[in-house]
């Protein structure tokens, strides 16, 4: 520790612009500091980025200029068109995505708050309980799963995708809500609750305005992870005609020859909601992740 | 508006009991501090009245109406939080009129009851503004707003101005007392600062471990404290209590301090329950009835002066007592610690040996094991 008397005197400014001289030290250390940084974030950019590069720059061949190495045509994208039905696969997609994440935010969201801010017997267990399942794979469920939906009858289209879906993602965003409102503070429930509100309509006007963040934590991570999973899609959705997307270019994947310029293509089109959603709900997100409710 | 009844009213939470057999009449328009140290069960005897904590046992009525399965919302009751509690999302405005949108007052009256609860706070230009871009001070008065824009039974407020600065608190006790008075309603207002609750209160409730002390006007609870407890709470600094023989003889009433002799009116042995000549008792006085005397001059005790705090306005010296030999009191049984609060012209130091005298007017008496005023009703 340095004391006060110790540390180099700032350079005098009498405001006549910047003094001339050295820089003080610590100043130097902090600019190399930030140049160093900015060359370890371009690097990491360009490891992130590069794959795109490759998706965009190859969906843009055909297969023989994709061979060569050069060459510009809308060959592939054609061609997907006309094999995948990709419009009906991205609608499909975005209906289990939707509903299921519709589901695990009703669900989670009043279960959040009722283990953070009431008092009831056992709720300390049945949290553990609950937050424990998010230890479980999906790997390890699929079978049973999958033996349990078909006995409902509900393996042809959506719905059983969905049940998978929301149970899977439930349990996370349980513990994500009641994390969240343990730093809400108790008093502006009870100040509503004061104010003439009953608990639905503390939920409704007060708890889920100051949730925003929380349910687009929740919203961008699942829409991620549900948007990009196959295997659900491949097991409980049967139906060709409600196949979502990841199932459709598994089958460009799984033909006899597989056209890399097409399979681009049709990653692009997969991948990019995915990013859409996450740059759009990003300041939400990180937000999210820091925010709490001060005084 | 209405009056509060608390009848026997008992709060236990697992083995304590937080709150036990209080009973207290706010009368309407009153204003009513629980006052005590913290953990003493005020803030929870507030909750219950709003509604927040069920009751054990005993009632509780708000305007002759027993209210104990009442929900909070149906009470008619306002409640200002320590931390105000605003509603991050809303307006001030929304803010303010929350509570009458919820009842369903139509979008004119709520506008207008808000306005003129703002241009009673002095909030009118913020009205559009978030809580987030308010001060302490400004967050104070908004918590505030929204309880006097209903016109409730009650105002119950949880220590207000423990979060603001102390100029800040000044300025805000004043304000809280001056729109209670004119609006008139009954008001029970925690907090742990006696100073809030000499000023504010028209009578004040001294709790401690759930227990009501005294409850009573503020000058007479400073004046006539029931028990050694609440003649230290209340004051600042507290009353010296002084442990010591008294000696009640022939038309005399004198009190053994170590050494020495100090003899108070006989009119004391009339009016208090004193014990036995010989016996064991408390003795209070307050600071500022310690002064300076002449050395010569008959019952003043002799003693050292071991500190000096000069806070502008008066000086709180702080005294220990002198046995008959001029040496200081070292065994613990004759020992005395007296606080003098002194004018701050007095010419006094830190080694000084002076005389002060005890204002003979202004003793009080405690029994030394209860701690209980001796005096008679």
């Amino acid at each position: 520790m340095t004391s006060l008397a110790n540390r180099p005197t700032p350079p005098r400014s009498d405001g006549d612009g910047p003094v001339p001289g050295p820089l003080p030290p610590r100043l130097t250390r902090s600019l190399v500091g930030r140049w160093a940084l900015f060359v370890v974030m371009v690097l990491v950019a360009v490891v992130m980025l590069y794959p795109f590069w490759v998706m965009i720059a190859t969906s843009l061949k055909s297969e023989a200029q994709f061979l060569s190495g050069g060459g510009f045509s809308w060959l592939s994208w054609r061609n997907l068109s006309a094999t995948l039905p990709l419009g009906q696969e991205v609608l499909s997609s975005t209906i289990v995505c939707s509903v299921s994440i519709a589901v695990i935010l009703l669900v989670g969201l009043p279960a959040g708050f009722a283990f953070s801010k009431l008092r009831f017997r056992t709720s300390t267990t049945v949290f553990l309980i609950i937050v424990s399942a998010m230890m479980v794979p999906l790997q390890a469920i699929l079978m049973p799963e999958f033996v349990n939906v078909t006995r409902l009858g509900l393996t042809g289209g959506y719905a059983g995708a969905i049940v998978v879906y929301a149970s899977l993602g439930t349990p996370f965003s349980v513990f994500l809500f009641a994390t969240y409102f343990r730093s809400v503070p108790d008093e502006l429930i009870e100040a509503g609750i004061v104010d003439g509100l009953g608990y639905v309509g503390v939920l409704r006007r007060l708890v889920v305005p100051i949730a925003v963040p929380a349910i687009a934590t929740v919203t961008v991570l699942q829409f991620i992870q549900i948007w990009d999973d196959l295997l659900v899609g491949l097991l409980f959705i049967q139906n060709t005609s409600e196949r979502p997307i990841t199932v459709g270019l598994a089958v460009l994947a799984a033909g006899r020859t597989t056209s890399i310029p097409e399979l681009m293509a049709g990653s692009l089109v997969s991948a990019l909601p995915a990013m859409v959603v996450y740059l759009g709900f990003q300041r939400y997100l990180v937000k999210g992740l820091t925010m709490g409710i001060d005084r | 508006m209405a009056q509060i009844n608390l009848d026997a009213v008992t709060k236990v939470f697992g083995d304590t009991r937080v709150v036990d057999d209080l009973s207290l009449n706010v009368a309407d328009g009153e204003f009513m501090v629980l006052v005590g140290p913290s953990g003493c069960g005020k803030t929870t005897a507030l909750r219950m009245l709003a509604g927040l904590e069920d009751v054990t046992s005993g009632t509780i009525s708000i305007g002759g109406q027993v209210v104990n399965n009442v929900l909070p919302k149906d009470r008619d009751v306002a409640m200002v939080f320590q931390n105000y509690a605003l509603y991050p999302h809303m307006s001030v405005e929304k803010n303010i009129g929350f509570a009458l949108k919820v009842r369903g007052d139509s979008k004119n009256e709520v506008k207008r009851k808000v306005a003129d609860a703002a241009a009673i706070l002095h909030l009118s230009e913020y009205l559009d503004r978030r809580p987030k871009a308010l001060s302490g001070g400004q967050r104070q008065r908004v918590a505030m707003g929204r309880a006097i824009v209903r016109n409730p039974r009650a105002f119950l407020m949880d220590e207000p101005l423990s979060n603001l600065d102390a100029k800040l608190r000044v300025e805000m006790r004043l304000e809280i007392a001056r729109i209670q008075r004119l609006l008139g309603v009954a008001t029970v207002y925690v907090t742990h600062d006696q100073v809030e609750a000499m000023t504010m209160g028209d009578r004040v409730a001294v709790l401690r471990d759930g227990k009501l002390q005294q409850v009573d006007t503020p000058q007479r609870l400073y004046d006539h404290p029931d028990n050694e407890f609440v003649a230290s709470f209340m004051g600042s600094p507290p009353m010296n209590l002084v442990r010591c023989q008294v000696r009640a003889g022939a038309q005399r009433v004198e009190i053994v301090v170590g050494a020495q002799t100090v003899e108070l009116p006989w009119r004391y042995a009339s009016s208090h329950d004193l014990p036995q000549s010989g016996g064991g008792v408390v003795v209070g006085v307050r600071p500022e009835d310690v002064t300076v005397a002449d050395g010569s001059a008959p019952n003043t005790l002799r003693v050292r002066v071991e500190r000096r705090e000069a806070l502008g306005a008066e000086i709180l010296v702080h005294l220990s007592n002198l046995e008959a030999d001029g040496v200081l009191a070292a065994r613990e049984e004759s020992a005395l610690r007296l606080v003098a609060k002194m004018g701050p012209r007095e010419q006094i130091a830190v080694g000084d040996e002076v005389s002060v005298r005890i204002s003979p007017e202004h003793a009080h008496f405690f029994d030394a094991t209860s701690g209980r005023t001796l005096r008679r009703e």
